[in-house]
């Protein structure tokens, strides 16, 4: 039997689709304030073959705790599991490694959007008695309420081709339906469009998102500095010469101010 | 207040990936080190916070270069408990342990979230439950009042707030502070600053590594999208639509 | 009595310059003199703008014929016989009259004229130093040609009273201005002094803080400043609306240094974003008339805020990281740095291979920005053509560390400079040819300092050459091309001809208004391409300028000038094409 840990999101789904090509899976959440060490304990004392969970923050903090306690070698981020041998991710997504798992039951947190989602059918509580281990006091919103340009998973960034501070409607529109921040180019913040806080580059911000959209920017190496941290990068430029290119991994020709207005458009349709 | 920083030394990629011939590590032949943004605030955390502040790494005779870059902003000594393998984190952990127990007890210990490397997200969570201390994780804030520590934790939009009795262990990310650029003095008095190496040898791995390999379709040409479906398309299996 | 009080004020300003740190410019002793014929004598620097520069020559050469009429008139109120000889009476005279028509000319620039150079300086003082002038010659005019010891004694009377007041005033040039002009740099003039780091824990002070840690030709430069105000003129950042005056920063190191303040003088007697906003372009240096090093007082400045207080700009923190641990300003893989020769096959130094005769040093801006590689594609293919035999060092070439050293980081620096050295010296190089002028200026004067020492040509000198040689024939075609001078060739290395040379044979030159030596900064320098920029750009304003000449082409020989005007160009909405003399050159040949 293996035993997956799972909220109601996507990696969640994600991890059950994983697990199931392991075996029959018995899904497992908990109620209440999140207690990692009492959560695990409880994780720890079921029977199970293998214990897979989102690679979450909270997938990833369970497990390691998990192992800690059984002292059971743990596989964050793992892509495939062939018998003993794990696939999993390094680098941030730039590396593989191929590693023997010597432990029972097998702890395994599936790296983000490898898999297909699957239906995650019939979920059971688990009861988690208060272990001592620190817990929540409070949560405090953030005021700033917008997502910071470091941390945010995706950033929407727009360049000289935005051709002005009111052009950048339609970035804010689509940083908005991605829930991601809006980022600029040092050409944008030169010509007042912008707060230096926007800038992604050397001198700006760097940026660590999973998505870096990148909109009427040309690419100076300088701003390249600053968006390399993102794992990919898509870039829109009516230029098909534009230094962006050769640094992108998806590229769309075409003019921004077309491009992204149908992109917001076509995803609010996907929506409903 | 006495608190220990565990720091590894990881090469700065950014590039495409290169292996060795054998498979088993990165090729880092023209490659600068550093240690990861976690972890340089996690070291400037520490030197904040005041008092004696140790970093600890495990890894190759060449880390004393990131030990001393920590002392350059404040740390006081070093211990390199010295391998020329690389180790799983269950391992890694084992060896941090056994070196904390021969050590006064720490009030704290700091760790990053994860390596910028392996990404095991472990090591700091397992060194805690040996020790038998708590442990909170991914900690963007850190105020230590009398006898206790209040931390903050970000969960999207939001900040979870911790308290935990001292000692305990915590993991930090990048954030968390801004680190100090080194002053010329600092990293000259670094130099002299106490370094104990210990030689370390790697007992079996229950994580083990057999090869690395790169992902097929890195350093390839961008790919063309045509419409906004496709764009659509690709941000959906980013996950990110 | 008036003699004391210069003799007090003497005496304290000698001490303060004895007392300052001492610099090691060696001998030297011939370029010394020629620059004190010319820029003293010759009164050159002043001369390159007529009007002010003949009012200020009349004066000092008269002040220099004059000189003997207070002996004289010393004698005559003693009761001596000797008297004046007619043909130095009627000289004199003349001198006399050649220094009012001086102070005349200066009353009407300042009154009338009132030059924008001026802002900041004590208009007052200049005042009373030009009525004391033209007393001194008034007097003289009156004792010679109306006589009477009356008029000597009010001669006399009045240069006592000049003198007392001069070392008091900024007119304490007329002193050490010559003294100034023979500590200068007489070569390498883009070389920075190195500083030690192998000192005593005590003495863990680098860079300049207080005036205490000035060296001697830094007090010296303080004391001749007579702000005159053609380093403000000048200044590519004074222009732009920045904060940086060259003037006023000198003054106030030297209020600092008259009030014998133990306080920084960043923060004091400078404000601090004056010192960051220099792009050390050396306008200032190249048109002082009393050879004021300003760069070394603000990389002095820079050094102790950033690598003692850790202090700097928080934006440039990413490029001195990635300088010390990616061996290049914007952190990319040292594995990539030969990527763009893997097409054009050229030869990668490989350690105990033999040594090229040229070793051709790319730069990380044109080895890693899109834009700029073309520069270094193109000098390769030409190299090839022309049968030179070079190589490159690829993953091996780091960093000179030109922008740390600019920014003040000197250990940074120093580290980056004795692992190339290492590498060169190790390859057997004797022979480089660089792209960068920044590179070039660092390995041709600065890497001699840490056992680096090598006959550096710039890609357009090489070329040049070998176009001389017949070995590349380009032909004509390019169209209208106006050429950028780079600071760091054409002011601190005085290299303006060969890229003309080679632009006069493949199209029709036209010059900008700023040109050779008075070429105005792209705005790269001194660390700049990693800094922000406060005011309007200083790029903008060159593309402008660049523009005004109608030109089809701007060529540049500077990767960072390259980046810099390409972005200027487009930010004006201009079509003008930016291209290195090396891709035009390359073009032509290939037409």
């Amino acid at each position: 039997m293996i035993l997956c840990f799972v909220e109601g999101d996507e990696l969640s789904a994600q991890a059950v689709g994983f697990a199931r090509k392991l075996g029959e899976v018995r899904a497992v959440t908990f109620a209440g304030a999140y207690q990692p060490a009492a959560w695990a304990q409880a994780l720890a004392a079921q029977d199970a073959e293998a214990i897979v969970a989102p690679g979450s923050d909270r997938g990833n903090e369970l497990l390691a705790h998990v192992g800690a306690l059984l002292d059971q070698p743990f596989a964050a981020n793992v892509i495939a599991l062939d018998g003993d041998t794990v696939t999993r991710v390094r680098w941030g997504g730039s590396l593989l490694e191929e590693a023997r798992l010597h432990g029972a039951p097998k702890l395994l947190s599936v790296a983000p959007h490898t898999q297909p989602a699957a239906e995650v059918g019939e979920v059971e509580t688990l009861d988690a008695p208060g272990a001592g281990s620190p817990k929540v006091l409070e949560r405090v919103e953030e005021s700033s309420g917008g997502v910071s340009l470091r941390d945010a998973k995706v950033v929407v960034s727009g360049g000289r081709g935005v051709g002005s501070a009111e052009g950048f409607a339609i970035i804010e529109e689509l940083a908005g339906l991605l829930g991601g921040a809006v980022g600029c180019s040092r050409v944008v913040t030169s010509a007042g469009w912008r707060p230096h806080a926007d800038q992604v580059g050397q001198t700006g911000t760097k940026i660590s998102a999973d998505l870096y959209v990148a909109c009427g920017i040309s690419g100076a190496t300088q701003h390249i500095a600053g968006a390399k941290g993102a794992k990919k990068i898509l870039a829109i430029n009516t230029d098909p010469e534009a230094p962006i290119f050769a640094s992108a991994d998806y590229a769309v020709i075409g003019d921004l101010h077309e491009v992204v207005p149908a992109i917001s458009a076509e995803l609010k349709r996907v929506r409903g | 207040m006495r608190t220990l920083v565990c720091v590894k030394r990881v090469p700065m990629t950014g590039g495409k990936m290169v292996l060795t011939a054998d498979g088993q590590a990165l090729e880092t032949k023209h490659l600068g080190f550093t240690i990861s943004p976690h972890e340089e605030c996690a070291v400037e955390e520490a030197v904040r916070i005041g008092g004696e502040v140790v970093v600890l790494t495990l890894g190759p005779a060449e880390a004393e270069e990131q030990l001393r870059d920590c002392m350059a902003i404040g740390a006081d000594r070093g211990i390199l408990l010295r391998t020329d393998e690389e180790w799983d984190a269950q391992s890694t952990a084992a060896a941090i342990v056994e070196a904390i127990r021969a050590e006064e007890p720490f009030d704290l210990i700091l760790f990053g979230n994860e390596s910028a490397d392996a990404a095991g997200f472990q090591v700091g969570i397992r060194v805690a439950h040996a020790l038998g201390l708590p442990v909170v994780t991914g900690l963007k804030k850190i105020e230590v009042g009398e006898g206790r520590v209040r931390c903050e934790r970000d969960v999207g939009g939001a900040r979870d707030v911790y308290e935990a009795p001292l000692p305990a262990v915590l993991t930090v990310l990048e954030g968390l502070n801004l680190p100090r650029y080194p002053s010329v003095p600092g990293r000259l008095r670094a130099k002299s600053k106490p370094l104990a190496v210990v030689e370390s040898a790697r007992p079996a791995q229950r994580l083990e590594k057999v090869r690395l390999v790169v992902p097929e379709g890195q350093g390839k040409q961008a790919e063309i999208l045509e419409d906004a479906a496709q764009v659509v398309a690709v941000l959906q299996s980013l996950g990110v639509a | 009595m008036c003699g004391g009080v210069f003799a007090r004020r003497a005496l304290f300003l000698t001490r303060l310059v004895v007392d300052a740190k001492p610099l090691d410019r060696p001998g030297d002793v011939p370029r010394r003199v020629v620059a004190e014929a010319e820029i003293v004598l010759g009164q050159k620097k002043l001369l390159q703008r007529l009007v002010p520069g003949l009012m200020h020559a009349f004066i000092f050469w008269g002040f220099i014929v004059l000189f003997p009429t207070i002996v004289l008139a010393a004698i005559d109120v003693a009761g001596g016989a000797v008297g004046t000889p007619e043909w130095y009476r009627v000289l004199s005279d003349v001198f006399a009259v050649l220094v009012l028509v001086g102070v005349a000319t200066a009353v009407v620039i300042r009154k009338v004229v009132r030059p924008a150079r001026f802002a900041g300086s004590h208009l007052g003082e200049a005042d009373l130093i030009l009525g004391l002038i033209a007393l001194v010659v008034v007097t003289l005019l009156l004792w010679h040609e109306v006589g009477g010891i009356g008029f000597a004694w009010a001669h006399l009377i009045v240069i006592g009273v000049f003198l007392a007041y001069l070392p008091h005033s900024k007119h304490l040039h007329i002193a050490t201005a010559a003294v100034n002009v023979w500590m200068a740099r007489t070569r390498k003039r883009g070389r920075l002094e190195p500083l030690r780091f192998d000192v005593p824990d005590e003495e863990l002070r680098f860079g300049v803080a207080t005036i205490a840690d000035l060296t001697r030709k830094e007090v010296v430069d303080a004391f001749s400043c007579t702000e005159c105000g053609r380093c403000q003129d000048v200044c590519p950042a004074h222009a732009t609306g920045k904060l940086l005056s060259p003037k006023l920063l000198i003054m106030g190191v030297r209020d600092q240094l008259f009030a014998q303040s133990a306080e920084p003088i960043v923060g004091n007697g400078v404000p601090e974003d004056m010192i960051w906003d220099c792009v050390t372009c050396g306008a200032c240096v190249e048109v002082c008339p009393v050879s004021i090093e300003h760069i070394d007082h603000i990389v002095d400045l820079r050094r102790s805020r950033l690598m003692v207080d850790s202090s700097f700009p928080p934006e440039a923190e990413p490029m001195l990281r990635d300088v010390e641990r990616a061996s290049n300003p914007w952190g990319k893989p040292q594995t990539e740095r030969a990527a763009w020769a893997a097409e054009l096959g050229v030869r990668v130094l490989e350690p105990g291979d033999p040594a090229p005769e040229y070793l051709y040093w790319v730069g990380c801006a044109a080895s890693f920005d899109e834009r700029a590689k073309k520069s270094a594609e193109s000098t390769a293919k030409l190299l090839q053509k022309a049968g030179v035999d070079f190589a490159i060092l690829g993953p091996r070439e780091g960093c000179t560390g030109d922008p740390a050293r600019r920014m003040g980081n000197e250990y940074v620096f120093q580290a980056a400079a004795e692992q190339n050295v290492a590498t060169l010296n190790e390859q057997g190089v004797t022979k480089i040819v660089a792209s960068c002028p920044h590179c070039f200026n660092t390995l041709a004067n600065e890497y001699g300092d840490f056992g680096g020492s090598y006959e550096v040509m710039h890609h357009t000198e090489l070329l040049a050459q070998l176009v001389d040689e017949g070995r590349l024939a380009p032909v004509a075609g390019a169209g209208s091309i106006t050429y950028h001078d780079s600071c760091y060739l054409a002011r601190h290395n005085d290299v303006r001809m060969e890229p003309r040379k080679l632009l006069n044979v493949i199209g029709q030159p036209v010059e900008m208004k700023r040109t050779g030596k008075n070429t105005f900064c792209c705005g790269a320098g001194g660390a700049h391409m990693w800094m922000e920029e406060r005011g309007s750009q200083i790029n903008v304003e060159r593309a402008r300028e660049a523009a005004e000449t109608g030109a089809e082409t701007l060529a540049v020989a500077c990767p960072f000038c390259t980046v810099m005007l390409d972005d200027g160009v487009r930010e004006n909405g201009s079509e003008m094409r930016v291209a290195d003399v090396a891709t035009l050159l390359a073009e032509s040949l290939e037409a």
